[in-house]
């Protein structure tokens, strides 16, 4: 019988209900979650746990989501997760820096449907096993 | 005794009303991300099957959420282009391939409101410097209207082609036409129309405003032609570098 991975995504995010919407709606398509709300909190649960995949907000409390991605990628035990940006900033500028900085996807949440979500992050996770 | 001019205290003010409206913009978002979000996992049937009524309401307040997260990014431009803090982000592309991706994601509205949207592009036209996100707004902003303007079976013809050296896109359509008395106004901030109001409501009268202004960062040129219900040709320009 095959064994399927169940991935386990972390999701960094201070909205307490986006957080109940984007980490049930990820738990019923097979996803593991867990979840951190604030920077520093994220950082630590990224080092302890190494989690498949992260989903981060950029305007968080402590430190922000740039420096947060910006730190996980210049360190060598966490820079191969992949990160994708979970974000209302939606501005070129804001869009460019994520992407420079290394994240795998930008999504913008206003912009982008919570039942597009799974498929995002499956094609980056496919990309990434490559 | 200290004087402030006047213009100074209106600067002052105007500075004000942009800045909140931007810090306004953006704490909006958040809860209608999550208004937004909430009504498609409810309308997914994740949680279960909805009525048809049930699920009728419930489209109907994601479009109208929709609408409302569109005015939100519409201020917010408008409070930038006031503060002359929109910036660009500019990548050399063929124009032609970013119209045609725009018109292809407007298919399904415009043919739901039975209108053809034909494309025509001259061999030759070159690459060119553009913030492409920004000028996709700008196509959408014009083909959006030219769908939502039109009247019975409605006929578009997006061209571009190269123009000395400059790039010429024209946006055709055979809708309601501009009066006259409309036509200086059209690129006004929150002008709209009141014929255009009844055929259209839920336009925030920015969409213009913002086209014209990201066309002119850019180095470019808008106008127009119209008849009064014979149609409406959009021309804009952008530089060949």
């Amino acid at each position: 019988m095959a064994i399927v991975k169940t991935y386990k995504i972390l999701l960094i995010e201070d909205d307490k209900f986006l957080i109940k919407l984007y980490s049930e709606k990820l738990v019923r398509e097979g996803f593991e979650v867990s979840m951190a709300i604030s920077g520093e909190e994220g950082l630590k649960k990224i080092e302890r746990e190494r989690p498949d995949l992260i989903l981060l907000d950029i305007i968080l409390p402590q430190k922000n989501g740039f420096d947060i991605l910006s730190e996980v990628k210049l360190n060598p035990n966490t820079n191969s997760i992949p990160v994708i940006m979970l974000t209302n900033l939606g501005q070129d500028a804001d869009i460019k820096t994520g992407m420079d900085l290394g994240a795998a996807d930008y999504l913008i949440k206003t912009d982008f449907s919570i039942n597009d979500l799974p498929e995002r992050i499956r094609a980056v996770l496919a990309k990434h096993s490559l | 005794m200290n004087m402030v001019p006047t213009g100074g205290q209106s600067r002052i003010s105007q500075h004000a009303i942009t800045e909140t409206t931007s810090v306004i913009s953006h704490q909006l978002k958040t809860p209608l991300s999550a208004i937004k979000s909430s009504l498609e996992v409810v309308l997914s049937g994740d949680l279960g099957v909805l009525g048809k009524d049930q699920q009728e309401y419930m489209q109907l307040a994601l479009d109208n959420v929709k609408k409302m997260i569109t005015l939100v990014k519409d201020l917010l431009d408008a409070s930038k282009i006031e503060e002359g803090r929109m910036q660009l982000v500019l990548e050399k592309v063929d124009p032609v391939k970013v119209a045609q991706g725009v018109i292809k994601d407007l298919s399904p509205f415009a043919g739901a409101k039975n209108t053809e949207i034909e494309f025509q592009a001259e061999e030759g036209v070159p690459q060119i410097q553009m913030d492409v996100i920004k000028m996709q707004q700008v196509f959408n902003n014009l083909l959006f209207n030219a769908i939502k303007y039109s009247r019975g079976k409605g006929q578009i013809m997006f061209s571009v082609k190269k123009d000395g050296d400059k790039v010429l896109f024209a946006c055709r359509d055979n809708g309601i036409g501009i009066a006259d008395s409309d036509k200086d106004k059209m690129f006004g901030k929150f002008y709209r129309s009141p014929r255009v109001s009844i055929l259209a409501p839920d336009g925030s009268g920015l969409g213009l405003y913002i086209s014209k202004a990201i066309i002119e960062l850019s180095g470019g040129k808008i106008w127009f032609e119209s008849e009064v219900d014979k149609g409406t040709t959009f021309y804009f320009t952008l530089p060949i570098q």
